[in-house]
């Protein structure tokens, strides 16, 4: 385990006051908030700012660290002594577990002893404390997952694995590893959830579990760009090809298709496969987006063929517009 | 300790042909009922029916909602602070489809 500078992760001195923190976690739970941000690492960033905020807004929390990160630095190993923050009373907050689980593990082992205040089964993030006799069914989980496009197409069988709270052999809750076999259905999009009925959280007092949800991401393609349910490829051509029309070879993600190119066709064409896109009712459509391609003219039969093919046309004028 | 269910579990889309009551959206999201009647009163979500009681939510709400409940923890946004950076998010994202296919060609 390394240890983390949170004042680092912050931008703040070691002495700020609650406020400056409080500024700093703002502007910068701002720009790498993954809703919002569009930069490649912004999740990874933002849940390091936000559990160095989480560990720093709280004073009992950060009066424990201090005590720790003395003559610490940021990246070294580290293991915290046995039972170190044993001294300290933490109030608590029940309602943060829900994203307990994505706190790295030196967050985790740092803050284990805190007195977690037992939530009731079934109680939302904000959940009531837990009363006996008390009947509810289980929460709803979220989780993410990342699907090929390929798998978009055809539906796919997936192995995921997930980490959820259960109460370990002294009460406190644990992370517990499940395995869950799930059958994705085909014509899945970005964005959309898939429901698991009853892989959600225990339900008490004979209550049903609740449900489990995957928020679906597509992962990106190298070839293929996909906007809902439509996909789109640029499809390199030659001029040729494209002024006086040609059969190629498209690869789609179901496979190669044969796909006739109108001679005429400007560079930037887009050709539409009809239903082709994500499958569903209705399907989405698959775009071809030619891309005309200029050979080099690196020999001396090249370049007149460039020359022969000017000389056929006299009247082209490509900058006609600009001339007043 | 690893937990394994040995059998393969089929799941369920929640698109435009799912509903969910008020009551369901708020055990789904993790909102709080006054919290979504509030998005509501912002146009955020868009329920069919008069009144709370009889609201249904199509499908596509389980995902606003979830962003929005991620905006209003993490940025302390309000339900009208959440509307307009939604609303930002859809425009951004409409021009960068728009430049990205404008950069095809």
């Amino acid at each position: 385990m390394q240890f983390q500078d949170y004042y680092a992760t912050l931008g703040v001195e070691r002495d700020a006051t609650l406020d400056q923190i409080k500024r700093a976690f703002r502007k910068l739970a701002r720009r790498y908030h993954p809703d919002v941000s569009k930069e490649a690492d912004a999740e990874a960033r933002f849940k390091e700012v936000a559990e160095a905020y989480k560990a720093l807004k709280d004073p009992e929390r950060r009066a424990a660290y201090d005590e720790l990160a003395r003559d610490k630095r940021n990246g070294q190993k580290f293991e915290p002594p046995p039972d170190w923050d044993s001294g300290f009373a933490f109030s608590g907050r029940g309602a943060d577990a829900a994203g307990g689980a994505d706190f790295s593990d030196f967050f985790s082992s740092l803050f284990r002893n805190e007195r977690t205040r037992r939530r009731g089964p079934g109680n939302g993030p904000h959940g009531a404390p837990f009363e006996a006799g008390f009947a509810a069914p289980g929460e709803d989980r979220h989780a993410r997952i990342d699907i090929d496009l390929e798998d978009a197409y055809r539906g796919a069988q997936r192995s995921i694995t997930l980490r959820v709270p259960a109460a370990g052999p002294d009460g406190r809750p644990i992370l517990q590893e499940k395995q869950l076999e799930i059958r994705i259905p085909k014509g899945i999009r970005s964005g959309q959830h898939l429901r698991l009925a009853g892989q959600g959280g225990e339900g008490s007092g004979g209550e049903p579990a609740g449900d489990l949800y995957l928020e679906v991401s597509l992962k990106p393609h190298p070839r293929f760009r996909v906007e809902g349910a439509d996909v789109t490829l640029d499809l390199p051509v030659a001029p040729w090809e494209a002024a006086l029309g040609a059969d190629v070879t498209v690869p789609t993600p179901e496979g190669p298709v044969q796909l006739s190119i109108p001679a005429g066709s400007a560079p930037g064409r887009k050709l539409r496969l009809r239903g082709r896109g994500l499958p569903g009712t209705p399907p989405g459509e698959m775009y071809v987006v030619l891309d005309v391609g200029l050979p080099a003219s690196d020999t001396p039969a090249k370049k007149a063929a460039y020359a022969d093919l000017a000389r056929a046309f006299p009247d082209y004028a490509p900058r006609g517009a600009m001339e007043a | 300790m690893g937990q394994i269910v040995g059998y393969v579990m089929s799941a369920v889309v929640v698109d435009g042909d799912c509903a969910f009551s008020l009551a369901e959206l708020c055990r789904a999201s993790g909102l709080e009922r006054t919290q979504i009647v509030e998005l509501v009163a912002h146009g955020v979500l868009d329920p069919q029916g008069t009144a709370p009681d009889n609201w249904t939510f199509g499908g596509p709400a389980l995902r606003t909602a979830r962003a929005a409940g991620r905006l209003m923890r993490d940025l302390e946004l309000d339900a009208a602070g959440v509307a307009m950076a939604l609303d930002l998010i859809q425009e951004i994202a409409a021009l960068r489809r728009q430049l990205r296919r404008g950069g095809a060609h």
